[in-house]
């Protein structure tokens, strides 16, 4: 009974992953393509060889961190729908770092993480004290805050950290500044125990601390927190900064993190959608930072496996984005749901 | 008045889902032209009776006939042609809009997509006003008139629609008494149009002053039915609560020390920004439990909130043992030994979808025996308190680690009065800590707070329940409308004159 209760969730996310495949059949099917082969592919694609694995963890890096930002935020109560822009400014901070700064080996890669996990944190914090003092909405702030973030990293990109010569990307991070590529032609990098240590902790933060018993009841039970003595303003502001520095450090990895770019683009165009994208997988997570990792992990297999299906089963990858949307959809409904009912009783 | 009644209501028993019986065969009939006044305190049955009658609500069993035609209300959509419409104590109108939206809603004379013809909806609206003496700003948001105004709109919107049989519930709960005195004048002029109404209240003076007959349930029952001119303030009281003497529980003469608890001359705003404490000033001694008896939403709510630090009074003091406390929060207020046993603890005291071990610190997870060094939580030791509480309270759970949800009401309240009673408090202020539970769980915390008084814990208990307050108090006050009718040991008071209090009579004494 106890067991079952446990596996409850896996079993409802497998359930629904049957389902979306089955829908993303349908979908084949009605443009003639052959789902059977195309699946096959896919996971082929995805985990077929060791370097595929490899590939599929490392689309997976940025997401269970973007993922966390979300995550921290339902379990306060809260809409943060900000990982976009913060990620975007953590970028920056982690090229600004890497790229101009000059530092010994070691020392350079963690002042260029810090540095990113520092720019998220305080691009989230004007949202959080607009909430705090105010009481403005989260998703409106967040959201006017992911254009601003847009617009102005582009801005910073071009006019201060552009490389010489070079204008459609930021200075590249200098050497010391990289995480080590784990295998010879993989993207790959050290960045993935950066970014699974971060989500650790914020498992134990959650779980194992006063402060985050306390994050989990205001987002549980708002009276419930007012009575035993808990501030929600404090509460606001923890899930706030510390969400910006996930969403800093996955924009960071990124730059630091991901061969072959090590910079910036100027549209953006190699982290854009990182930070909406964690939506999704905070939710087939079911907002935990451990289901995270793990949803993380099915999103990067259907992004790298995709191209596969594109070319062995030849389906178009319009058509392959469509498929993976309907699975991403299917694999949220469980949790979403589960929010939708909390909002409701309210 | 006709010889025939309008309505007729005839033994009607509703059973909610949840097992709770609130009518046991109750027969109720109106009259074209009248006002009856529906009496009862808490849980009598009153707005149960009036929502099965203007269709809300389904009967279990039982029969109504209008004009002596046996009807059946799917719905109140259903009454309402037939011209029953009912104001509910909680008004349901939408802020924003103004006061013609609001009357209009749900009866535009239109198509889906062209406007409402507001002009001639107006005209028959103004017409209305002047008929009725319901003079409302129509123009002006709802958000921005006062309750006694909105209350005019909330009857304008039933009166717009046609209604013969008027249904008022609760009334007067948010109106000033000039307010009151235009609501019954309204009241008067719609009774001599031929309108008939019933006056749901608690309050035995405006019942006394406005209606014609008088109606009384107690615990689902009727105990009265009695022309106006006939009743007295006893009488009513006796109808309402009761005469029997509730017989104190076993237990020693209270022997009260310092005084731990005190507050004085206190004043609490409610939510609806009216003034919901007025005044109010009183001692708690160690050893004893006072209790507030009250029909609720007479600020009883309000002054619990205040003295655990969930609302900041608005004037007063309250003192604990020798800390001023008006502007503590919570947390402080636990560290001088208090202990909270909120009125509603799937709102207050638990968070439903935490497990059982998580509920077991909730309000004390600042306490170092729970969390150590950096705030970490030692679960070790939580999980070993949550099982000394699952065993001493006899809390029956599948587990620790069980969501409370899934827990019994009766044992939800046993971890948290548990919870609460083992934090060694000094002051124990418990609202309603027996409301909805099994009689088992009801007797087995009635006893636990007799313990912590004769351990020498002072206990504040506010209820609704007078039984409940006459079994375990050993002082008492009644509290109406914001203030302290009535102070005393218990035993001075009769239960009849405890019931006259409750309706907002002052003893003569």
């Amino acid at each position: 009974m106890k067991l079952l209760q446990g596996l409850r969730p896996i079993l409802e996310s497998l359930l629904a992953v049957i389902l979306g495949l089955l829908a993303g059949s349908i979908l084949m099917m009605f443009f003639k393509y052959q789902p059977a082969e195309a699946y096959i592919a896919l996971f082929k694609g995805s985990f077929g060889t060791l370097g595929d694995i490899l590939e599929t963890l490392a689309f997976a890096v940025p997401i269970m961190l973007t993922a966390i930002t979300f995550a921290l935020g339902v379990r306060a109560g809260l809409f943060n729908i900000g990982a976009e822009g913060q990620m975007y400014l953590g970028a920056i901070g982690a090229v600004a770092v890497a790229g101009l700064l000059h530092l010994p080996p070691v020392l350079h890669v963690l002042a260029a993480t810090l540095a990113g996990m520092i720019a998220g944190a305080l691009w989230s914090l004007i949202p959080a004290l607009l909430k705090v003092w105010r009481g403005v909405h989260e998703v409106i702030s967040t959201i006017m805050f992911n254009w601003i973030a847009y617009h102005f990293s582009i801005y910073l990109a071009i006019y201060f950290l552009a490389q010489p010569g070079r204008a459609e990307r930021t200075v590249p991070a200098l050497p010391t500044a990289r995480y080590p590529v784990l295998m010879e032609g993989s993207t790959l990098t050290a960045a993935i125990f950066a970014a699974l240590v971060f989500c650790l902790f914020i498992y134990f933060y959650l779980w194992g601390t006063r402060s985050g018993y306390e994050l989990r009841l205001v987002g549980e039970n708002p009276h419930a927190a007012r009575y035993a003595g808990a501030s929600a303003k404090k509460v606001i502001m923890i899930s706030f900064i510390l969400g910006g520095m996930a969403a800093g450090l996955a924009g960071a990895s990124q730059i630091i993190g991901r061969p072959p770019a090590w910079s910036l683009y100027a549209t953006l165009g190699n982290v854009y959608g990182l930070g909406f994208d964690g939506i999704g997988v905070a939710l087939i997570g079911r907002n935990h930072p451990l289901g995270g990792i793990l949803a993380a992990i099915l999103y990067g297999a259907l992004q790298h496996g995709g191209r596969y299906m594109e070319y062995q089963a030849g389906v178009d990858s319009e058509m392959v984005r469509a498929i993976n949307g309907i699975i991403i959809v299917a694999l949220s409904i469980p949790e979403l749901w589960a929010i939708i009912k909390r909002r409701i009783k309210r | 008045m006709s010889s025939k009644p309008l309505i007729e209501m005839k033994s009607i028993h509703k059973v909610y889902p949840d097992g709770t019986v609130a009518l046991r065969g109750v027969d109720f009939e109106l009259y074209r032209g009248e006002v009856v006044g529906l009496l009862g305190e808490n849980g009598a049955g009153k707005t149960t009776l009036m929502k099965i009658l203007s269709g809300l609500l389904p009967p279990t069993s039982g029969e109504i006939y209008y004009d002596g035609r046996k009807v059946h209300f799917r719905n109140p959509s259903d009454a309402l042609k037939l011209g029953i419409g009912m104001v509910h104590q909680y008004f349901a109108l939408v802020p924003p809009f103004t006061a013609l939206e609001n009357i209009l809603l749900g009866q535009e004379k239109a198509g889906r997509l062209s406007p409402p013809d507001l002009k001639r909806a107006r005209e028959r609206i103004q017409a209305l006003m002047e008929e009725t003496g319901l003079t409302v700003p129509l123009d002006t948001p709802i958000e921005l008139l006062s309750a006694g105004v909105q209350q005019r709109v909330e009857i304008l919107k039933v009166l717009y629609r046609g209604t013969e049989v008027l249904i008022l519930d609760e009334p007067t709960s948010y109106l000033t008494p000039l307010e009151v005195e235009e609501l019954f004048k309204i009241m008067r002029n719609l009774k001599a149009q031929g309108k008939a109404i019933v006056f749901i209240t608690h309050k035995l003076r405006e019942v006394m002053e406005i209606s014609d007959r008088i109606q009384v349930l107690r615990n689902g029952v009727v105990t009265g039915k009695l022309p106006t001119s006939e009743a007295t303030f006893e009488k009513l009281a006796i109808m309402m609560v009761g005469k029997e003497v509730i017989p104190q529980a076993v237990r020693s003469e209270a022997e009260p020390g310092e005084p731990i608890l005190k507050v004085k001359d206190l004043y609490v705003m409610s939510d609806f920004g009216t003034m919901a404490v007025k005044g109010v000033s009183f001692e708690v001694r160690a050893g004893e439990i006072f209790g507030i008896a009250g029909v609720e939403g007479n600020g009883q709510s309000e002054l619990v909130q205040a003295i655990t630090g969930l609302r900041r009074p608005l004037k007063g003091e309250i003192w604990i043992k020798d800390h001023n406390v008006t502007a503590l929060g919570p947390r402080q207020l636990y560290a001088l030994g208090l202990s909270h046993i909120p009125e509603d603890k799937s709102k207050f005291g638990l968070a439903m979808n935490f497990d059982l071990a998580e509920n077991s610190i909730l309000s004390r997870q600042w306490e170092p025996q729970f969390a150590g060094a950096f705030g970490r939580l030692n679960w070790d030791n939580i999980l070993k308190f949550a099982d000394r509480l699952v065993k001493s309270f006899n809390v029956v759970a599948p587990g620790l680690r069980t969501p409370v949800r899934s827990l019994s009401g009766g044992n939800q309240q046993r971890l948290l009065v548990g919870r609460e009673l083992s934090k060694e408090p000094s002051l124990i202020v418990a609202a309603h800590p027996t409301r909805g539970l099994d009689i088992a769980s009801t007797v087995y915390i009635r006893e636990l707070l007799i313990k912590m008084r004769d351990a020498g814990k002072a206990v504040l208990l506010v209820s609704a329940d007078l039984d409940e307050i006459l079994e375990l108090s050993d002082r008492i006050a009644v509290m109406y409308e914001g203030e302290f009718l009535g102070e005393g040991k218990i035993g001075q008071f009769a239960r009849e004159e405890i019931g006259m209090m409750m309706g907002g009579v002052k003893l003569k004494k």
